[in-house]
């Protein structure tokens, strides 16, 4: 099953994940109309700062099985096999905020959504863009991120692939090279500072 | 193996699939006396405040049962255990015969001592009926008195001022949640109560409910004032339904004492959620703290023991969101320090509201509240229930870098 696969050693914060998450996200996603709607849009990833000029992109990671849905009092978070991601419904979400207390990873917002009109405020998260996957495309955010810190595959395949990547990396350090695990343009920028 | 199951809520049904999952051969006959499919309790006041709707309420398909091979016997009162016999006796004189047995019958609301309980327009909020019930009551009423201020009275409160009842909402103590929030999480909860239009009466308590006619007028405070008001809701905390077990050692006051398999004083029988005597997971001691998700994790592993899984269940770390319309409180874990050397960390913003408070002890985090911003909390709750030294982490949890990417985000060796 494909998946958001973050790789933080190469995120720069320049934020853009967040604006198409939040463009995804809204009524006409479309950056200059989301702008006047009359629900804002929200992002569903966050980037930290994370010392020493790196960032942490920061979203729901679809554990299975999830806390969040074992403590949702209204059955709104379900696991969905055929997409494997963890969903929230915001028509049956009361905004209770169970879910923030069991999450792992602190990935939840709390606002209004078009998705669920008379609501005050529901419990929101990265739902892996449906949309768009229904469109055979990768979600908003992987889009956007021109450093690969951001990548939609299969978790086995990109692990068996970094297994294969650091291996020749050891080889390389023992034959006396030096190899770095970023990419020369991440590695410059952080020696500005 | 026949297995009997009392209760379908959070912790039977949880028993219930976890049971069904490890034996899927297995009899297993599920005993209520609701009538009605399983449903979410924590969603009546959501109910009652028309935030939610009848059917969203149901957390099972009309064929759940069936799915899941379940015999049910619903609208049936168990009466009495026997556990000599094997056998669990029922309202309409049948006894049904169990190898092995879980008691998930949860708590029924307390009612103090007082004069006036048989008025109409006096409830308590534990079951769907009681939401029907007090339905039909506000059709003609203006004003509506919450006694008890706990997670369930400020939920209920709430959920009437929302239908533009006129609130009374009675603190026994000097705050709201007395046992489970500071003073600082109270004022921002108390300013939230009162832009809500709730009127909040502390160090109050009823002596009698006063009527006319049979019906509720007003309520006889402590302080020699009398409330005027058209119905009172007691949430005045809950005691467990052990009223079948009378006749039999199993039961004590506070809850059905269990070991760490969730098991009784008989082997055969397994006990979990709201009904039980759990221990707290960090001291030990034995603590009953009511929530679904502890009630469902509870489920989970005496389901398991009734198969013979020998699961351990760790204890129970108290914690609750409290979300109201404008505030959003999440506390667990310890209010005060177990020990003098213990030390709690406070940081409030008082432009924006939002509150942090953290409790350590011995050189870890035991308790945690958030207000306004609580998307951490569990973070901090992890770090609680694993018991992880303060030292050991990548950055202190009082300071402001205390977040994911300060956690996780590692320099690479040769990258800075
Ligand atoms: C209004 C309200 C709001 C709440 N809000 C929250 C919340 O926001 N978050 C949270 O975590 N928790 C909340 N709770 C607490 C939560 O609902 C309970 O912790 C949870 O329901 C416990 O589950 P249980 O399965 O142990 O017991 P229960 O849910 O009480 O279920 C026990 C079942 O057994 C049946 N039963 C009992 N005795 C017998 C008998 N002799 N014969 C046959 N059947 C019997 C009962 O009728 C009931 O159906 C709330 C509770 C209430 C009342």
């Amino acid at each position: 099953m494909k998946t958001v696969i973050v790789r933080p050693e190469r995120c720069v914060g320049c934020l853009q994940c967040r604006l198409a998450c939040a463009v995804e996200h809204s009524q006409s996603k479309d950056l200059v109309a989301a702008l006047g709607e009359a629900w804002r849009p929200v992002a569903r990833i966050a980037v930290y700062p994370g010392g020493r000029h790196l960032s942490f992109p920061n979203k729901c990671r679809h554990c299975d099985p999830a806390p969040c849905e074992a403590v949702c009092i209204a059955g709104a978070i379900r696991r969905n096999p055929a997409r494997g991601t963890t969903d929230i419904d915001p028509v049956r979400c009361i905004n209770c905020g169970m879910c923030a207390m069991a999450c792992l990873f602190g990935v939840l917002t709390f606002a209004p959504t078009p998705q669920a009109p008379e609501r005050r405020a529901v419990a929101l998260k990265c739902d892996h863009c449906p949309d768009r996957q229904a469109q055979g495309r990768p979600p908003a955010c992987v889009e956007a991120c021109k450093v690969g810190a951001l990548n939609y595959g299969e978790p086995a395949a990109e692990m068996a692939a970094k297994g294969r990547f650091l291996a020749q990396a050891f080889f390389a350090a023992s034959q006396g090279a030096s190899e770095s695990p970023v990419p020369d343009s991440i590695r410059l920028w952080r020696q500005l500072g | 193996m026949t297995y009997v199951i009392i209760g379908t809520s959070a912790a039977g049904l949880a028993g219930a699939e976890t049971l069904r999952r490890l034996d899927p051969k297995a009899r297993i006959t599920l005993i209520s006396d609701e009538s009605h499919l399983p449903y979410s309790r924590p969603l009546l006041t959501y109910l009652l405040g028309r935030e939610t709707t009848r059917e969203k309420l149901f957390l099972r398909s009309l064929d759940y049962f069936r799915e899941w091979g379940f015999e049910t016997l619903l609208g049936t009162p168990v009466t009495r255990v026997d556990p000599g016999a094997h056998e669990v006796h029922l309202a309409d004189g049948r006894a049904l015969p169990y190898d092995r047995l879980l008691i998930a019958s949860g708590a029924k609301p307390r009612l103090p001592p007082i004069p006036g309980l048989e008025l109409s327009g006096v409830f308590t909020l534990r079951h769907l009926a009681d939401v029907e019930r007090l339905e039909r009551h506000l059709a003609h009423a203006r004003r509506v008195a919450v006694v008890g201020a706990g997670a369930v009275g400020l939920k209920a409160a709430d959920a009437l001022a929302h239908r533009g009842l006129a609130v009374d909402l009675l603190a026994r103590g000097a705050q709201p949640l007395s046992k489970v929030l500071d003073q600082v999480s109270a004022r921002l909860l108390m300013e939230a109560i009162a832009r809500l239009g709730i009127s909040l009466h502390l160090n109050s308590w009823p002596t009698a409910v006063v009527g006319n006619g049979g019906r509720v007028t007003a309520m006889a405070l402590n302080d020699g004032r009398e409330l005027p008001t058209d119905a009172v809701l007691f949430s005045v905390g809950v005691a467990p339904r052990v009223e079948f077990l009378a006749g039999t050692t199993l039961a004590a006051p506070e809850g059905i004492p269990v070991d760490e398999h969730l098991q009784t004083g008989d082997p055969d029988i397994f006990a979990a959620g709201d009904c039980v005597l759990p221990r707290h997971l960090l001291t030990g001691a034995p603590a009953a703290f009511h929530i679904w998700p502890a009630a469902v994790a509870q489920g989970e592993v005496a389901g398991a023991n009734l198969a013979g899984a020998a699961r351990r269940y760790d204890g129970i770390l108290p914690m609750n969101s409290i979300s109201l319309r404008g505030c959003r409180i999440i506390t667990g874990g310890h209010l005060t320090p177990d020990t003098p050397e213990g030390e709690i960390f406070e940081e409030l913003d008082a432009t924006t509201g939002r509150f942090k408070r953290l409790v350590f002890d011995q050189g870890r985090l035991v308790g945690a509240t958030l207000v306004g911003e609580v998307r951490h909390a569990g973070i901090y709750f992890r770090l609680i229930a694993n018991r992880t030294p303060v030292k050991d982490l990548p950055v202190d949890p009082r300071s402001p870098h205390f977040h994911p990417g300060r956690l996780w985000a590692r320099p690479l060796p040769g990258a800075a």
